[in-house]
This record gives structure tokens, sequence and C-alpha cells, in this order.
């Protein structure tokens, strides 16, 4: 009978543990856009890309400053 | 959605030697907004490695022409969009999915109308994919570029050629069809 007992008791914490770990992965997002940019956060970019770009861009002349950059300077955005 | 930091753990890589410190940090800034709209909207991680680095390549070429109307970031996503678009063309015609068949979404229990809740698994990129894939082209475009906090409804709208009212409109039959395909992907 107590081994019974302490089976259960055992069972119970599993469970619980288990159900605790569930909850903690259980996540909620108001629209589809939170939900895709929670995706895209967590999409790494494959490191790849800057390797292959880095030999295509070798043989290219160097990119000229954009004309209005060289006008005023200007920010990125 | 505030992410706290410690999730936003994919960084993108420190840009690599490329031609120049301007366009390395081009690179640096807009690669993975650019590689994840190619990725989600071609459905194909192959595609969409190759794409991206077709859209920054055509921007090393052109960034002396890019006449800062619009920002960077707006400019590398219409690169992006016409790229993929034309990679789609071929086979458009027999992956597309009418907004004909909004009433199928309008229709949709209402469950859709409650926030999305999803136990986070390794999956959910599949899911996310296979929801967005039952889209048509357009939906899809407008779900991915509105996700992007950067740009305004009306900078959507000219990236898909619509106007601002019609890019809300739209979005809306977007989201609840995308909401209706992501649960039948549960």
């Amino acid at each position: 009978m107590k081994h019974h007992t302490k089976l259960s008791q055992e069972q119970q914490q599993q469970q619980a543990a288990e159900q605790q770990a569930q909850q903690q992965t259980v996540r909620e997002f108001a629209s589809a856009e939170e939900l895709l940019r929670y995706d895209a956060a967590h999409t790494p970019v494959p490191p790849g890309i800057a390797q292959r770009l880095q030999k295509s861009t070798g043989d290219l002349p160097r990119p000229k400053t954009a004309w209005w950059k060289r006008l005023f300077g200007g920010a990125n955005r | 959605m505030n992410e706290p930091a410690a999730e936003c753990e994919f960084v993108a890589e420190p840009p690599a030697d490329l031609a120049s410190a301007e366009f390395s940090s081009l690179y640096a800034e807009n690669s993975r907004a650019i590689y994840y709209l190619a990725l989600r909207f071609l459905g194909d991680p192959q595609k969409a490695e190759d794409a991206t680095h077709d859209v920054f390549l055509k921007a090393f070429r052109k960034l002396d022409q890019f006449r800062g109307e619009a920002s960077l970031r707006t400019w590398l996503y219409r690169i992006t969009v016409n790229h993929c678009q034309n990679l789609r063309q071929g086979w458009h015609d027999r992956h597309v999915f009418s907004n004909a068949d909004d009433a199928v979404w309008e229709n949709a229990v209402a469950r859709t109308e409650s926030p999305l809740r999803i136990l986070e698994t390794k999956e959910l990129g599949q899911r996310i994919q296979k929801a967005l894939d039952g889209l048509s082209d357009e939906y899809r475009l407008l779900l991915l570029l509105v996700a992007d906090e950067e740009l305004s409804y009306e900078q959507v709208g000219g990236l898909v050629g619509q106007s601002p009212d019609a890019v809300r409109g739209k979005l809306h039959r977007a989201r609840k069809a995308f909401a209706v395909l992501f649960e039948k992907t549960a």
C-alpha cells in the first residue's frame, strides 16, 4: 500500500513537472504579424550568403556613394 | 510584441568583409528581413538563400542609383518582391489561390478572432510555412511586409501597388485566412 502511495506521488510530481514545462512554452500572439515577427526573430540568416556575396562582389568595382549621399551626406533611412 | 532580449538569439552574423563598409552595413542591417521575406514567400530555404544573394548583388551593383526617395529597407524590399515574383511567375498560375474564395475565410468559425495560442515547438516554422503556402501570393506578401514594423501601410501599399486603404482591407482578410489555415496545421 505504502509502495502504491509513493508511486502515485512520484507520478503526480512528474505530471506536474510536465504540465509546468508545457505551460512555459505556450505563447500567445495577438495577430498573424506578431507570430511572423517572432518567427523572423528566430530564423537565422545562413552564413553562406555573406560568403557567396563576398566572392560575387570581389571582382566588381566598389559601389560609388549614391549621389544624394554625396550631396547631403545623408542617413541610411 | 516585446521580446525578451535573450530570445532574439539569432543576431545576423557580423558582416563579412564585403566590398565596402556601406555595403557591409546595408547587409548587416537588412539581411534578416530580406532572407525571411524570401524564405516565407518562396517556401524553400535554398531558393531563399539564392534569392537573398541575388537581391544583395543587385543592390551592390545599383547602390549608386539609389535615389534616397525611399528608405534603403523599402528599396531592398522592392528588389526582393520583384525578384521573388519573377521566380514564382512560371508556376504561379498552377498554384494561385484565388481571392474569390474569400467567402471561405469570412464564414470560418470565429475562433480565429481570438489570439493565436501556440505551443512552441521545433515545427513552428513548418506550421507557419504551411499556412502561408495556402494563401494567395498577394495575401502572403501583404502579411510578410506588414509584419515588418519599419514599414507603414503606405510603404506596403507602394510595394504591392495598392492604396493604404486597400492594404488595410485586404490585410483583415489575409489575417483571417492565415488564422484558419494555421489552426488546421495543429
